[in-house]
């Protein structure tokens, strides 16, 4: 046990290592430099080269690497070229928004995912099951900017029940935090939902199919009873699995939420930095959640196969 | 060409929030502060470009001066939105040394929004700090001072290296006329301390601006109890904001398509259309290929309809120009008509020029929505004299460093946004590469130093005329500042010739004093 969580955490920081190799030196190609973007289009020449030595851009990249690196890892993700703060606060104010939307979109997929799936899976080759798979379906189709902004004209602008978005912070209190997340947490929670359901349901109706079911059952528990004691924990396996792989998909799905509500989040503060060729808050940003993925599957990995003997640990 | 980024709407958004015109109540339940009419209330103000840091002497983005300048920091002399230059922080001046010298009369008893007493010392610091940092001071050039020096008790004297007919309306329009507090200027990033209506109380990077009071202001206090900036990264969602009561006010619509919503609902909705300094133009790079040649660049004139690029990207709600010069211009001259729109005529020019099949060229666009919306049509009017333009969309970044600094480029669409910016073309090595630039700039000195505003105003005539008949570039039409507030939102500016969404004289309802209005400050 212990070698594999030994090769497991080598594998996840080796995998880091490369992944801040490429994306400090992807962002460091990418053309336009953040010193022209300061200065706008008065600048000589001249001064841009001035900003640039003042930036520290002109030191060699491998120095500039070792540089944001070093900082990375004595916890200190350096200070914006643009606005000259420090980014680990902005980084910090961010994930305030961020963290709490997509654990809100996880929470109201698994919820909204598990009953549909299971109820789907109950109603197995019948039209109610059939009629709610094609519900995940739709959920799955409709992208989630699209729910979006459908969910902001319905409820924000007609009926004037919830913020159309924005974000006054958590200081305002829980409540009327949580009222402002909630439109951008059901737009993030409707395309989770239809993915869960739909592992739910293959996963409920294998086990439905069961031997140990079949046993359950003999032994004179209902449905709902061998479901509830016997089958879920079973079916809750492979759907463990994939909310960990769908951590990535969520994070992506918050940062294209966060425009349409417009939210000061993860995805606000990359947008806004890669327009304006702050590249070390774009690596810090994109490390961020690279890493973010990257440890969350090796989290997942390793409890799975806790949770599974089956599943041997030298695989 | 002051950049005021916007960033490309996905089009299914505008379609769709463009279906929802909500004939919304004025009642509103989202309101997240509930407070309620009247002079207690803060004004919300929606924008699109977040400021990337509050010091305005360090980044020249628009967005910085948004929201400080005016509001926060004031000036010596202001612009007013009808494009008047008021003295504010001076009481008065007068010219010596044949103009090259300006004696300004301080103003008494103003105080920062700290409680520090603003001294002529004061206003010496904050223009030194222009003239010594010419490097990394945003539009420093503009300045064209040599020193600042407090004389007598009560006055600073500024002494300019050549006598200039803009010098009042440069101190006027940009942030090197900001005067600042010496004791506060290494906090200016997150702490800006002006004399202004207003000081900074709170932000959120890349999502809001708070701004208070300034208690110690001396001027008539805002009818607002605060103002908050708030940055929309779509513009749908800005528009959602304003339609559900979240925001008060939309400084600079992202694109005219959204006018619509709010033109339906008068009773609601007050739409404002000012003009601006810029200049939407198709730059031409005269040092490329076939381009060089002057028949061709006026056959390029005469290939593109003003009228229909208006029609499309500014909605109609703008005025054609055709040399480097806006209306409010002390001298502006209407040259719309040099190359009236003739594809006929343009292909004749072409065939003299010695491509009567045309040839291949390249179209880099910004990712502003006027140049987004004005590309297409100007590439299909220059098909139809067999100029085949390829479009290449490029991000902010890239557009400046490829077609900014390096020239790289054949045509572009882009607003050049700062006043009286003719002197760019007396530049030889601008991105344009006009090959007359040393004479403009001979011409342009001799304008400058003339001994009367007239001869003053004949001489940079000369030089307007003299880059039309040479269509440097196809110069287009006057950007238009598009502006959306409630009904009710009064003192707001009409027309924007700086960069500053002016907040002073602000109120919820009421009226405004006859000499506001008179200036160009909103009554409805």
């Amino acid at each position: 046990m212990a070698s594999f969580l030994l090769r497991r955490l080598l594998t996840l920081a080796a995998s880091l290592g490369v992944t801040s190799v490429a994306v400090f030196f992807l962002l460091a190609v990418l053309p336009g430099s953040p010193a022209a973007v300061i200065l706008g289009t008065q600048a000589t020449p001249g001064a841009v080269q001035a900003e640039k030595v003042k930036l520290g851009l002109t030191a060699p990249l491998w120095d500039r690497y070792g540089h944001w690196i070093a900082g990375l890892l004595s916890g200190n993700p350096g200070v914006s070229y643009i606005s000259q703060r420090p980014i680990g606060p902005q980084i910090g104010q961010a994930l305030s928004v961020t963290g709490p939307l997509v654990g809100l979109g996880l929470t109201l997929g698994l919820l909204g995912g598990g009953v549909l799936g299971v109820l789907a899976a109950l109603r197995n080759r019948r039209v109610s099951g059939a009629l709610l798979s094609s519900l995940g379906q739709i959920g799955l189709a409709v992208p989630n900017f699209v729910a979006g902004i459908l969910l902001v004209i319905v409820v924000g602008v007609k009926l004037h029940w919830l913020p159309t978005g924005g974000f006054n912070g958590w200081s305002q209190g829980v409540g009327p935090a949580l009222r402002q997340l909630a439109l951008p947490a059901l737009a993030l929670g409707i395309a989770e939902a239809a993915i869960i359901s739909r592992f739910v349901r293959s996963s409920v109706v294998e086990v439905l199919q069961s031997d140990f079911l079949r046993t359950a059952r003999a032994k004179g528990l209902r449905l709902g009873q061998a479901l509830v004691r016997h089958g879920l924990r079973n079916a809750a396996l492979p759907v463990v699995t994939v909310l960990g792989l769908e951590l990535a998909g969520l994070l992506v799905g918050a940062i294209v939420v966060e425009q349409v509500f417009n939210l000061p989040g993860l995805g606000l503060l990359l947008i806004d930095a890669i327009d304006n060729r702050d590249i070390i808050l774009v690596q810090d940003v994109v490390m961020l959640l690279a890493g973010t993925v990257l440890v969350v599957n090796t989290l997942v990995d390793v409890s799975y196969r806790l949770l599974d003997p089956r599943i041997g640990l030298d695989a | 060409m002051r950049a005021r980024l916007r960033r490309p709407a996905l089009a299914a958004l505008a379609l769709l929030a463009g279906g929802a015109t909500a004939n919304a109540a004025t009642a509103n339940a989202a309101r997240p502060t509930g407070a309620a009419r009247g002079s207690g209330r803060i004004l919300v103000v929606g924008s699109q470009v977040a400021p990337p840091t509050l010091d305005p002497t360090v980044n020249a983005s628009a967005a910085i001066d948004e929201v400080v300048d005016y509001n926060v920091f004031q000036h010596l002399v202001q612009l007013q939105p009808d494009g008047q230059v008021v003295p504010v922080l001076a009481t008065a001046w007068t010219t010596s040394d044949g103009g090259r010298v300006y004696t300004f009369t301080i103003r008494k008893g103003v105080r920062f929004s700290n409680g520090d007493p603003m001294t002529p010392a004061d206003v010496v610091f904050s223009l030194e700090n222009v003239i010594h940092h010419p490097k990394t001071f945003p539009y420093a050039a503009d300045l064209g001072a040599t020193s600042a020096r407090v004389v007598g008790a009560d006055k600073v004297a500024v002494t300019l290296t050549a006598p200039s007919w803009s010098f009042l309306f440069d101190l006027a329009s940009y942030a090197i006329g900001d005067v600042l507090d010496p004791r506060t200027v290494s906090r200016l990033a997150t702490d800006p301390i002006g004399t202004g209506p207003y000081t900074v109380t709170g932000e959120v990077p890349n999502y809001s601006v708070t701004l208070g009071l300034n208690r110690y202001y001396w001027g008539t206090k805002p009818g607002v109890a605060g103002a908050e900036f708030r940055y929309f990264s779509s513009a749908d969602a800005e528009d959602a904001a304003l339609e559900s009561g979240q925001i008060d006010v939309i400084d600079n619509l992202a694109s005219p398509q959204e006018l619509s919503t709010f033109r339906s609902n008068p009773s609601r909705y007050v739409v404002v259309s000012g003009l601006t300094n810029g200049k939407v133009q198709l730059t031409i790079n005269n040092a490329a290929g076939p381009l060089s040649s002057r028949l061709v660049r006026q056959a390029i004139s005469m290939a593109i309809d003003k009228k229909t690029i208006i029609d499309v990207a500014a909605a109609g709600l703008s005025v054609p120009i055709g040399t480097d010069t806006v209306p409010s211009d002390p001298y502006y001259i209407d040259l719309a008509g040099l190359y009236p729109f003739d594809p006929a005529k343009a292909r004749q020019l072409l065939a003299r020029a010695g491509y009567p099949n045309g040839f291949s060229t390249t179209l880099t666009l910004p990712p502003y929505y006027y140049a987004q919306l004005a590309g297409p049509v100007v590439q299909s009017e220059l098909a139809a004299i067999g100029i085949r333009a390829k479009i290449d969309n490029v991000q902010w970044p890239l557009w400046l460093s490829q077609v900014f600094e390096a020239g790289d480029f054949d045509l572009t669409i882009i607003d050049h946004a700062e006043a009286r910016d003719v002197a760019n073309y007396a530049n030889p090595s601008y991105y344009w590469h006009f090959s007359g630039a040393r004479q403009v700039a001979s011409q342009l000195a001799a304008a400058n130093a003339a001994p009367t505003r007239h001869r003053w105003i004949a001489g940079v005539r000369a030089v307007l005329r003299e880059i039309a008949r040479d269509a440097v570039n196809d110069w287009l039409y006057v950007m238009p500042d598009l502006s959306v507030h409630l009904k009710g939102v009064v003192g707001l500016p009409d027309a924007f010739y700086t960069e500053s969404f002016d907040l002073t004289h602000a109120q919820f309802g009421g009226s405004i004093p006859a000499r506001l209005a008179k200036a160009g400050y909103g009554t409805r």
